[in-house]
């Protein structure tokens, strides 16, 4: 007989009500680290942006393409190392619930500009030396159980195949990049621009637009300035631009869906209320039916602060164990969640230490929060209240 | 030796104000048998709860064995009770999560004992009760009888001098009530427990060596019966 047991057991009087209830802190603690994770996940991605990276676009907004004849311009700044054009394709593969990026680029810009792709499988002289070719992210391998030399048709949406819109495009996967940074999303295709190109509009006619264009910038050279200089020189039209630091690219495209992180909060927070009060509820009805029990130890010469601590183990070891299990979950579906949320997040999902630690933290603020009150009630009780005995 | 000297005890009822002790004065001899009696609303319970330090006097003072228990802080008082004095209740009142074991085990945590020393008082209590072999059975299992007997196994497992017994027949057929006094009775025989026992039952309160009676919160008679008194300390 020890006090952990007497604790358990009073836990145990009702099942049902105590699984509901560390249940109920497992969703809450598994909601709370997930939302976390995702608004840290977006803001590390901003974090670990390149500043010297400078994301040219359409001022009027991202989807209004780019004429061609600027990235020539632009590259002829001198304080411009190197450019690479970025359309969005918008295919899918096979169906349309495989949605995932693909990035029509200049292929050997692509890898002067971003070094922390970095190539697992395959090649990169693959990929350059094959028009047709594709880089794709081991994310996609995975998911789609693909591998190097696979051909891959892709339905397009935004760009259909001028041979009619149910022809696929096709691809061949010659190299599979790991990024090293968070900011670098790892499901995403990139093909050869010259392909796109070509493919869409033989005779160059009428060639696409790029949807954005990414810049280098030289060594040594304030970015701001050439920020200044890319927006001055299309100052007059055809058509006015706006030049961002890739960081803040990356902010603005998250905000494109509104106030995420006060969005998370938000209902992060309404989930830890929502589960402190159905906690209390639950002590202060443990409380209530052990009130008797309160009584009887206090006559056997249990003290006050041992009747205290009583009912605050029970309220912590209800909600370590929620706590408990609800990081646990939180961990063991990471990797699971970080494919299933990749195609819609611009950075990689990752469940921090530090995330974890505030969850640890949380839990014991929701026992002691939830325990206080009954606790303190069991503390004061009088004995002779407690047995109902004033005659 | 129990001494009670110039208590008076009220409850406020609503706008009432109920003088439940009015400057009661008692000396009950260490190592005897004492029925309390009297009727409902006599102040017997709060007497016994007094002299177990689970309530206060408003005015006098109760001293038990040389202790003053007005002088005692809530913490003091605590252990004080937990040394000194078992509690038998009308309800019984053992944990309901617990086996008859663990119930008689629970006080003993309180004291400086390894878990094995615990574990050996409690069933030697049970033992002394006649319930050992039942001592993994949680109290819904057990008869009325059988919880009072783990009661009174509670009461003493810590071989405290007092006993107080609040109506402990008073839920209980004849037979478990006579098994329940006939426990009480050798608690004060062969032990040598003072036991202080309410009752509204005359048949109950003849096994007790001496029967104060209390009425309307005062001091009324005190009788010794013709039990037989023993080895009392």
């Amino acid at each position: 007989m020890t006090f952990l047991k007497l604790v358990v057991r009073n836990l145990l009087r009702h099942k049902v009500r105590t699984l509901l209830t560390v249940a109920s802190v497992l969703v809450g603690i598994f909601l709370m680290v997930l939302l976390r994770s995702l608004d840290s996940s977006l803001v590390a991605g901003a974090a670990a942006a390149e500043s010297d990276r400078l994301i040219v676009q359409s001022a009027v907004s991202l989807y209004v393409d780019l004429p061609l004849s600027y990235q020539a311009k632009i590259a002829s700044l001198p304080q411009v190392e190197s450019t690479c054009k970025w359309q969005w394709f918008g295919a899918y593969y096979q169906n349309e619930r495989n949605q995932f990026g693909q990035f029509a680029v200049d292929p050997e810009a692509l890898f002067d500009i971003y070094p922390e792709v970095e190539i697992v499988d395959g090649s990169k002289e693959g990929f350059l030396g094959n028009r047709r070719g594709c880089v794709v992210g081991e994310q996609l391998i995975t998911r789609f159980d693909w591998k190097v030399g696979d051909t891959i048709p892709l339905i397009g949406s935004l760009f259909p195949h001028p041979d009619g819109p149910d022809v696929a495009w096709e691809f061949q996967i010659e190299a599979v990049y790991r990024p090293t940074t968070t900011n670098f999303d790892r499901q995403t295709l990139f093909f050869h621009w010259d392909y796109f190109e070509k493919t869409l509009d033989p005779r160059g006619t009428t060639p696409p637009g790029m949807g954005t264009l990414v810049l280098q910038v030289a060594e040594g050279v304030e970015p701001t300035e050439v920020m200044a200089a890319v927006d001055a020189m299309f100052e007059n039209g055809p058509q006015r631009v706006q030049t961002t630091p890739e960081d803040e690219f990356q902010a603005q495209f998250i905000s494109m869906f509104g106030n995420v992180p006060l969005f998370l909060a938000s209902i992060g927070g309404a989930v830890l209320v929502a589960i402190l009060l159905a906690s209390v509820n639950t002590m202060l009805m443990a409380a209530r039916e052990q009130t008797y029990d309160i009584g009887v130890m206090k006559a056997l010469g249990f003290s006050d602060g041992r009747m205290f601590t009583l009912l605050a183990a029970q309220s912590m070891v209800l909600a370590l164990a929620g706590g408990g299990l609800g990081i646990a979950a939180a961990v063991v579906t990471q990797p699971g969640l970080a494919d299933l949320i990749a195609p819609y997040l611009p950075t990689q999902y990752v469940v921090g230490t530090g995330t974890l630690v505030l969850a640890a933290g949380i839990a014991v603020a929701l026992g002691l929060g939830a325990g206080a009150v009954p606790a303190l009630r069991a503390g004061r009780l009088r004995c002779v209240e407690a047995l109902g005995s004033t005659e | 030796m129990i001494r009670v000297q110039n208590v008076t005890k009220t409850y406020r009822r609503g706008a009432e104000t109920l003088r439940v002790l009015d400057d009661l004065s008692l000396e009950m001899e260490r190592g005897r048998f004492f029925a309390l009696m009297g009727p409902s609303g006599s102040g017997k319970t709060t007497l016994l709860n007094l002299i177990g330090g689970l309530d206060d006097p408003d005015s006098g003072s109760v001293v038990v064995d040389g202790v003053d228990l007005g002088s005692l802080s809530g913490a003091e008082l605590s252990a004080w009770r937990a040394q000194s004095v078992g509690f038998v209740f009308q309800g019984f009142n053992l944990i309901p999560v617990l086996t008859a074991l663990e119930n008689v085990e629970l006080p003993l945590t309180l004291a400086p004992l390894s878990r094995k020393e615990r574990r050996e008082h409690a069933e030697y209590a049970l033992e002394l009760v006649g319930l050992k072999d039942w001592a993994r059975h949680r109290p819904k299992q057990l008869s009325g009888g059988q919880e009072q007997r783990v009661a009174i196994a509670r009461a003493v497992a810590t071989d405290p001098k007092l006993i107080l017994a609040d109506e402990p027949t008073g839920d209980l057929d004849r037979d478990s009530a006579e098994q329940v006094l006939e426990l009480l009775g050798r608690l004060n025989r062969e032990l040598g427990k003072t036991v202080l026992m309410v009752t509204h039952d005359p048949h109950a309160a003849e096994h007790a060596r001496s029967i104060v009676h209390l009425d309307k919160g005062k001091l009324g008679t005190v009788g010794e019966t013709p039990i037989p008194e023993s080895t009392g300390a």
